[in-house]
Order: C-alpha cells, then structure tokens, then sequence
C-alpha cells in the first residue's frame, strides 16, 4: 500500500511541478536555516561539556555593588586558592588559579607577542580535561621553568621540529623548557589558551600578588569532592571573606560576596566582564525562534498549496473511498506524501548546508565542529521530517480525507469558504512575521547608524591606539610620548589607564559634597594632554597642565555628570576636594569641569569620571596630523623598536575601537537582514503559487468580463486584490509587534532612537511591494490572455 | 441480497428541502441485474449511492446480506464495501496518474491482498475484458470503451458480490456501449448481482427487472421476459 502511495506521490510530484518546485524549495530554505541554526546551538551549548570532572568544577567569584547593580566580578587575588584550600580541605580537593596574560615569547631569531597565554597552578591539566599529546597531566607543569604549547602554536615555532626539550625565551628574562604539548583547545571552551606557563614563574616578581586579598588578578577555579553540595560550602564563604577581608571591606565602605559559580553556567553568564568567551542565551534562543518561523512559513506554503489544489484531488479521494478506503488510511496517505517532500528537502538541506559552511563559519568567525558525524545531527534531521511532515501534512490531510466520495465523484465539491478563510489566515501569518523582521531591521539599521554618527563628545578621529602591553614599553611611557612629538605629523599623544569605549576602574571617593558618603566614580588616570590630545570641552576651570606643580598629585578634573552627582553646577565644583579613598594619599582639588563625552559604549549612560594625572598608563594615544597615516605609523614603529626592542609593534585606531563595542549588534543587523529576507521570499513563494493558482481558477471569469468589456486594470486589481488584503493585514498586525520587541531592544542602549511612523510605513511598503509584484506578474498575465482562449478552457 | 424498507433521504440546503428518496421500499435476489430508471433527480443515484454504502439514509431499513446496514458508521461502511461491491461510473473515474494495472490492482490494495496474488488477479480480470495488452498505458491513452473496460475490471477484480453501475454507458458509443452491457450480463451470468441506473431503455433491456423512479419513489417495475 505504501508503494501505490509513493507512487502516487511520485507522479503528482512531476505531475504539478511548480507547486512541487515551490514547496521544496520552501521547504529547503527554512529546514536549511533551521540546520545552520542547530549546529550553532549545538556547539553552544556544549561549552565546556567536555571536562571530565566538569560538573565538581565551579569558578569563584565575588559579588559586589556597582552602582546598586548587582555584579560579579570573575576577578579574585592570587591569595584566594591557598586561604581556600587551608579553610575547607574536607570539601575542596584542588584549587586551580588561571591568569590570561601577553607575553613576548621568542624562540631564536622569532619572537611572538602572545595573546593567549595563560599563567596557571600545575593542577591545571588534571582539573580540566583539555587533552595532552605529549606530557603527564600532572606533572607537567610542576616545573616552575616548564611550558606546555598548544600544537599549532608549537608548529609556529618549531616546525617539523620535536618541540619537547626546546627551550622558550619568557619576556627577554626567563628560560622555559617546553615539557608538553596540548591538543588545540575545542572551539567549544571558554577557556582558550596557546601556551600554558607556570603561575609558580610570577611569585619572585610580583610577590605581593599572593598575599594581597584585595587585587584582580586571576580567576581562581576550584574542583569540589565527588557529591559534595557547593550550596553548603558557600555558606560558610561569609565567614571567610570576614576573615581575610574584613578591614579591606570597612575601608572601601562596601562588601563582598563570594560565590561558586558552576563551571557549566559560565559561558552563558550575561554581561560578565571577564576576557574569556561567552555566549548570549538570549541571542541564541531568539535566532532559534526566527529560524523556526521561517520553517513554519514554508510548511504553510505546503499547507495553503495542497489544499488549494485540494479539488483537484478529490475525485481519486473519492474513488479511493468507494473501493473501501477509511478515513484513517488517506490521512495516512497524504501524510506520507508530505512526508516525501519533507524528506526531499530535508536531502536537500544537507547539500545546502554543506555548501554554505565556509560562508557560515567565516560569518560566525569559528569553525564548528563536523556535522555529519554527530549523532544528534540526525536525530535533528528525524525530528524535522517528522514535525514537518505531520505540520504541514496533517490539517491537508484532514480535510482530503473528509470529502464526500459522492460529491467528490461527481465533481461538484466546493472547497467551501472554510478552506479559503484559513489559506488567507496563514498568508496573514506568514506577512505578520515578515513584516516583524523588517521592521526589526529598519529599526536596528536606524540605531546603529544614529550610534556610528552621534557626537562622542571627544575627536575620535586620526588617533592611533598603542597598548602597553608589555614592560619595557610601560616603564619607558614618557620618553616614549617625548619622542613620539618629535614626530612632525604627531599633533598630541597622552598617556592613560583607558581609552574611551575602553575599560575605566571604578573606584570609591569622598567628597567635600557630603564626607560621609562614598561615591564609586569611574576614573581614568593619565597625563597632563589628555583633554588636549582627545578634543574634550572644558565648562569650567581650567585643563590640568605642568606650569602648576601641584597638579599632578593635588587637582583633578570631573565630567559634568560628576559634578551633578555631587550636587554642584560645573561652576561651583571648581575647588571643592576630593578624594580617591584607596589610591590616592592626600585630597585632590577639582580644578575644572569637562563637558561630557562617551567614554563608554552608547548602551551605558553616561557615568562620574573623575580625570587624575597618575602614573597608570596601560596606553597611548597618538593624533595625528596629516591625512595620510602610513608615513606617520612607520615612525610611530621606528620609535617603538628602538624603546622595546624585540616586541611585535601592534597599533590600532580609536574609531574601530568604538565598532568593536557594537559588534554583537552588527551581527544582530546582518543575521535579521538575511532572515527577513529569507523570511518574506519564502512567503512569495508561496503566495506566487497561490497567486498562480488563483488566476487559473478564474481563467473563464477573466475571460467573461473582458468580453463584457473590462480593462486590464480592472482585471489586474481584481486578482490582486483578493490575495493584497491578507498581506495587508499582517503587516498591520506586525506593527504592534515590531513595535513592542524593538522598543524593548532599543532599551538596552542609553542613547537610542525615537519610533517614528516611517519606519514602520517603510516595512509595510516593502512587503507589500515584494508581494504586489509576486500577484501582478500573475495576474497580468492573466488579464492580458486572450479572452476567446480562455473561454474555450472550459 | 438486499432489503429495503421505507427508506428516507432528505437534502437540505439554507433555503431548500429537497426529499430524494420518500419511503422507498424494495428488494433485490441474489443474481438478479436490475435496472433503475426514472427522469433526472428522481433519487436514483442517491439510491444507488445508499445501496453502495457510500451514503447513509435519514430514516428506514437497508438489510444488506442478511446485515442491518443503514446506522454503520464510515469504518464499518467501508469495510463492507470493498469486501462485497464493485462500481461502475458514467465517467469511468480512473485516476489518471495510475496505470491501467495500478488501478485495476488498487481495490485489492485496500483489501489487503498479496503482491504476487495482486498480480495474479489483475493479469487475469484484465485478460477477461480483453485490455491486457494496454496494462502499462495511463488512462488518458486510451478510448473512452476501453477506460470502461478498465473500469468494469476494477470492479470486478475483488469478486464482489453486488455490482452497482452508474449510467455505465453514457459516455460510450453504441458500439462500445454495448459492449459493456455484455461484459455485465456476463457477469451477472456468473452469479454477480447487478443493481444499474440508466436512462437508456436499451441498456435497461439487458437486466431481468426495471425499476421505475419518481420523486423518491418507486412507481413501476417491469419484469423482463
């Protein structure tokens, strides 16, 4: 029975080829997005599955106050693990502390600038599970000299070479003896190293590091008992952060938490300020959603075209009845053959996917891990075929099967007015959603172009950026900026702890304002040029500057949100005091207000900065002159090598600073693009078939009313009609609904754009543009056909 | 073999009550080939649509085989049906996307029976009507007599009991028209009852008893000799 089935289907397949062709291709696309989407998801939530002892594994973390939200801060001294492993040595089996650092690693002649190395206790092998091609576990690292290389970068040094024995230059000062090496990290690890050193190495030069509890410098991850409740061990955390940090907490005026986190929960953590990579549930769970929608548009397409072809069909419904068919083995039958179709698409997916993985992958910005061996790839495939087959089956099926056999026999079965109320449903559907998308895109193209053009309140442009990332640069900083403005092309340079859009420490202040409070301001600690070298308006008072001895250690300037905050206008501000309650000794004299300017993203609203002369400099900004910045970089290079000889010479510039902030946001822009348009081909696509099946039911109508004189026009409007007012109406239903999931997007940004009735005027219009031109084209066709042909049709 | 008693059909649209069948009492012998005539909406095809269990009746008996059929649900209805009733249509109602053997072999798909005894049976009911040699063809490739055949060699390939045959000559030429009536009488030779609706009194001459329609009823009946 299956056979005659499939046969069946087979032949009404050929037989019907455009239906056949645009069911498929529907199909295709929205199962193949569908596919793309899960291999994405797939790979993000299996982050971090892999370590074996994974779920006894939880990151330690304190919590603070920042600004009354409440945040985690991944950050923990180096003081941590020991304190930690003496206090609970029932419950703890071992401490792992992991530092991601730049080093300037060189072997020979090549020396490297290395991003991703990561200073970590000897247990790091054996907590996690990142696998060893040469090297014991746990022995590899207890060396305090060793060094374990990820493959491919012990192909960057040694080539063919045995890597094992060789022997690393660590910044210019220590020997390193590689002891093993690592498989390339999983893509799916937030943790992703390329050489991992003893932290053992850090204790001779930086021993305050492990003693002082109050620093940021690592992150501290700890492999609980097998079956032991972590709920247990941090409640006696209170305790502990009492113990250790008491005094720390009575100074700064605030305290702390500590917490396990999961090591499972970590890459999803939102807005954790840690280097390590994350992902964005939210984002996930949304691409998901749309990917889904766009498959349930095709399976309505198959639903509106089977049983708008449903007639057509019916005299074998019928006859199949008469010879003894129940209802029960036709719904069967048409399932199945949905089903096929499910299936060929389905085939058809899996070409395309392949086919678009380079694309994919270079979009992503990370290779994802092969799909055709993973088992749940197919489970994924079944399940599809399944939901689609029964989906876009089941409500063609159910009415097929409920067709009197007489009627049917007879011919005179009308599909009555049910079948067309829910085909012109689903057409409504279908250009609800797309219209959302659209709207969505409209709106996130506005936001990000009114963010890419609002004025920073500083000059961002022709500014090179240069980290100090490493020592002899950092201890070198001002004969570095003073040969740098020998440079003719140089305007200014300064020094600072944060470039804007980049990271600002907060810290706790007093204030003349009210003693007694603690404000937690954001600062940027630099030199005497800042507001020079960044353009920055002052409103009050005067700029920092060198003709005051003072300066540096007694005045400081605050933005004008600052002065707010303490209760002053910019003009009263000037002369108050303040103080920095933990870096600074003595007070600090407001010298003046500057005008304020986005230091950080556009999604934060402005905060108080406080602007100090301080020798924290972590970077230099160059402004430069000439319109042409190669000859001005190779001399910025000259002065570079001669200061930090050895070091890859690395720059950037302050405009592509501030992309990199809203780069989760282009992606947003450019995922929706394509899904939008995606979204509403699909919907054509099915209302082109629609449209062209429509056109030939009423080939006599068309050819009647031309005889009885009608214009083209008229014929033209009147098949459009019918099939415009459905589309019509779902992008008037969109309207609430863009409205409402973009306005709540919008909310995330501090500066944001208004709604304004052109967006979604525009949204519309483009839908029901794409749509009109589907229709026309048919109907067109239609009304210019001779009326005599269409007459003798019948 | 069939039984009828005071059988009732009403049509009801919004504004029209139509009674198709009023009271129609009747009964027809195993073996028998009867024909039902009447002007055009008189009830015979509603009539032959209840006696092929393809339709229920609003009120009175239908004894089929011995079986009160008139309150079966569709399972049962059809379940009866393909064991024991072949149609023949006016229109033939082959499906143009099976071959002449695929839809000859589809009753016994639905009867569940073997492939290789499908193949058996279909080989030879299409021999008996004489279109072996078209078996591969699709209907549209064939004369109007011979989708007939192929009709009447779908209808019998089950073996049925009870042949119900819808003005099965109306779309034919005499010559083929004729034709089909013999294949019938054939049957009915063999033991296969005949119930047939036709408005030629030609074709009507060819059965044992005509029943004449009106109005949902039956006024005449006239015993062939």
């Amino acid at each position: 029975m299956v056979k005659n089935y499939l046969l069946i289907a087979i032949k009404n397949f050929r037989k019907q080829k455009l239906f056949s062709l645009i069911n498929i291709l529907g199909l295709t696309i929205g199962i193949t997005c569908c596919l793309l989407l899960f291999l994405f998801i797939f790979n993000e939530f299996s982050y971090d599955k892999f370590h074996k002892n994974g779920k006894d594994i939880y990151r330690i973390m304190r919590v603070g106050n920042l600004n009354g939200n409440r945040q985690e801060i991944p950050y923990v001294s180096a003081a941590y693990a020991p304190a930690l492993m003496n206090d609970f040595p029932d419950v703890i089996e071992k401490a792992v502390r992991v530092m991601r650092d730049n080093d300037l690693i060189s072997y020979n002649n090549i020396s490297f600038n290395e991003k991703n190395i990561y200073l970590a206790d000897s247990d790091f092998f054996s907590v996690f599970s990142f696998n060893l091609i040469r090297g014991n576990p746990g022995t590899v690292l207890k060396d305090p000299n060793s060094i374990v290389v990820t493959e491919s970068t012990a192909k960057k040094y040694f080539g063919n070479e045995d890597p094992i024995g060789k022997i690393l230059q660590f910044n210019k000062s220590q020997q390193l003896k590689v002891t093993g090496i690592a498989k390339d990290v999983p893509v799916n690890s937030h943790l992703q190293f390329d050489m991992v050193v003893p932290l053992e190495l850090l204790k001779s030069s930086r021993p305050d590091w492990f003693t002082n509890f109050s620093l940021n410098t690592l992150f501290t991850y700890i492999q609980l008992k097998p079956n032991t409740d972590p709920a247990l061990l941090e409640k006696q955390f209170g305790g502990f952060m009492d113990k250790y940090l008491g005094n720390f907490f009575k100074e700064i005026g605030q305290k702390m938490e500590l917490i396990a986190k999961p090591l499972n929960k970590i890459y999803f953590a939102a807005n954790a300020f840690d280097s390590v990579k994350h992902g964005n549930k939210k984002m996930v769970y949304i691409f998901m959603s749309i990917a889904l929608l766009i498959l349930l548009i095709a399976c309505m397409n198959f639903i509106n075209l089977s049983t708008a072809r449903a007639a057509e069909r019916s005299k074998e419904v019928g006859l199949r009845k008469v010879l003894g068919a129940v209802k029960k083995q036709l719904i069967g039958q048409f399932i199945l053959e949905s089903v096929l179709f499910a299936t060929l698409a389905c085939f058809l997916s899996i070409g395309l996917t392949e086919l678009l993985m380079p694309a994919y992958t270079h979009f992503l910005g990370y290779d994802l891990p092969s799909f055709l061996g993973n088992p749940w790839f197919y489970v994924c495939i079944a399940g599809i075929i399944t939901a689609v087959g029964l989906l876009a089956g089941s409500y063609p099926a159910i009415l097929l099967s409920s067709f009197s056999p007489i009627e049917s026999l007879k011919g005179v079965l009308k599909v009555g007015k049910k079948g067309t109320s829910f085909r012109k449903v689903l057409v409504v559907f279908q250009f609800t959603v797309s219209v959302i998308l659209i709207i969505c895109v409209v709106v996130i193209i506005k936001q990000m172009s009114y963010i890419k053009n609002t004025d920073l309140g500083f000059n961002k442009e022709q500014t090179m950026i240069i980290r100090f990332d490493n020592y002899d640069i950092a201890s070198k900083g001002h004969q570095f900026k003073n040969e740098l403005l020998s440079i003719p092309a140089v305007q200014d340079v300064s020094l600072m702890s944060g470039e804007p859009g980049g990271f600002h420490d907060s810290y706790p202040f007093e204030a003349e304002a009210n003693p007694a409070e603690k404000y937690l301001f954001n600062t940027e600690f630099t030199d005497m040029d800042f507001v020079k070298t960044l353009g920055l308006k002052i409103i009050a008072g005067r700029d920092l500057s060198d003709q005051f001895g003072t300066d540096s250690l007694q005045a400081a300037l605050i933005n004008r949100t600052a002065a707010v905050k303490l209760g002053y206008t910019p003009d009263q501000a000037i002369g108050k005091w303040i103080f920095n309650t933990i870096r600074d000794s003595i007070k600090r004299t407001i010298v003046g207000v500057v005008e304020d300017y986005h230091f950080a993203s556009l999604k934060d609203p402005i905060n108080p900065l406080v602007i100090s002369p301080g020798k924290d400099n972590r970077l230099a900004l160059i402004k430069i002159k000439s319109a042409d910045p190669g000859p001005v970089i190779n001399n910025v290079r000259k002065v570079y090598s001669s200061i930090a000889p050895g070091y890859p010479f690395e720059y950037s510039f302050l405009d592509e600073r501030f992309d990199q902030l809203y780069r989760a946001e282009s992606r947003q822009e450019s995922v929706l693009s394509i899904f939008s348009i995606i979204a509403i081909f699909v919907a054509c696509l099915g209302l082109f078939g629609l449209a062209s099946y429509t056109t030939i039911k009423r080939t006599k109508e068309v050819g009647v009313r031309k005889v009885l004189g009608s214009s083209v026009q008229n014929i033209v409007l009147l098949l459009s009609k019918d099939l415009l007012k459905p589309v019509l109406l779902g992008a008037l239903i969109a309207i609430p609904i863009g409205y409402y999931a973009m306005n709540k997007w919008l909310q995330s940004f501090a500066y944001r754009i208004e709604f304004q009735w052109w967006m979604f005027a525009l949204a519309i219009g483009i839908a029901i543009t794409i749509a009109l031109l589907t229709v026309g084209v048919q109907a067109i066709k239609a009304a210019l056909a001779n009326p005599v042909k269409s007459l003798r049709t019948e | 073999m069939i039984k009828i008693k005071d059988l009732e059909k009403i049509y009801r649209t919004e504004e029209v009550e139509t009674i198709a069948l009023n009271k129609l009492s009747m009964e027809v012998k195993d073996g028998e080939f009867v024909a039902v005539m009447g002007p055009s909406g008189c009830g015979k095809s509603t009539l032959l649509n209840i006696l092929g269990l393809l339709d229920d009746p609003d009120a009175g008996s239908f004894i089929f085989n011995g079986i009160e059929v008139a309150k079966f649900n569709e399972r049962k209805r059809a379940d009866l049906r393909k064991h024991n009733i072949g149609f023949v249509f006016q229109s033939f109602n082959l499906i143009d996307e099976l071959t002449v053997f695929e839809n000859v072999e589809l009753p016994l798909i639905y009867t569940g029976v073997k492939s290789s005894e499908r193949k058996k049976r279909v080989d030879e009911v299409l021999d008996k009507v004489q279109i072996m040699h078209r078996r591969n063809h699709y209907p549209q490739q064939l004369s109007g007599g011979q989708q007939q055949r192929v009709a009447v060699a779908r209808a019998v390939v089950n073996k049925p009991k009870l042949i119900l045959a819808d003005e099965p000559t109306g779309n034919l030429d005499s010559h083929n028209g004729n034709e089909v009536m013999e294949m019938l009488t054939d049957l009915n030779e063999q033991g296969t009852t005949i119930v047939m609706v036709t408005h030629s009194e030609h074709d009507a001459r060819y059965s044992h008893r005509i029943i004449r329609m009106l109005d949902g009823q039956t006024v005449l009946e006239n015993i062939m000799v």
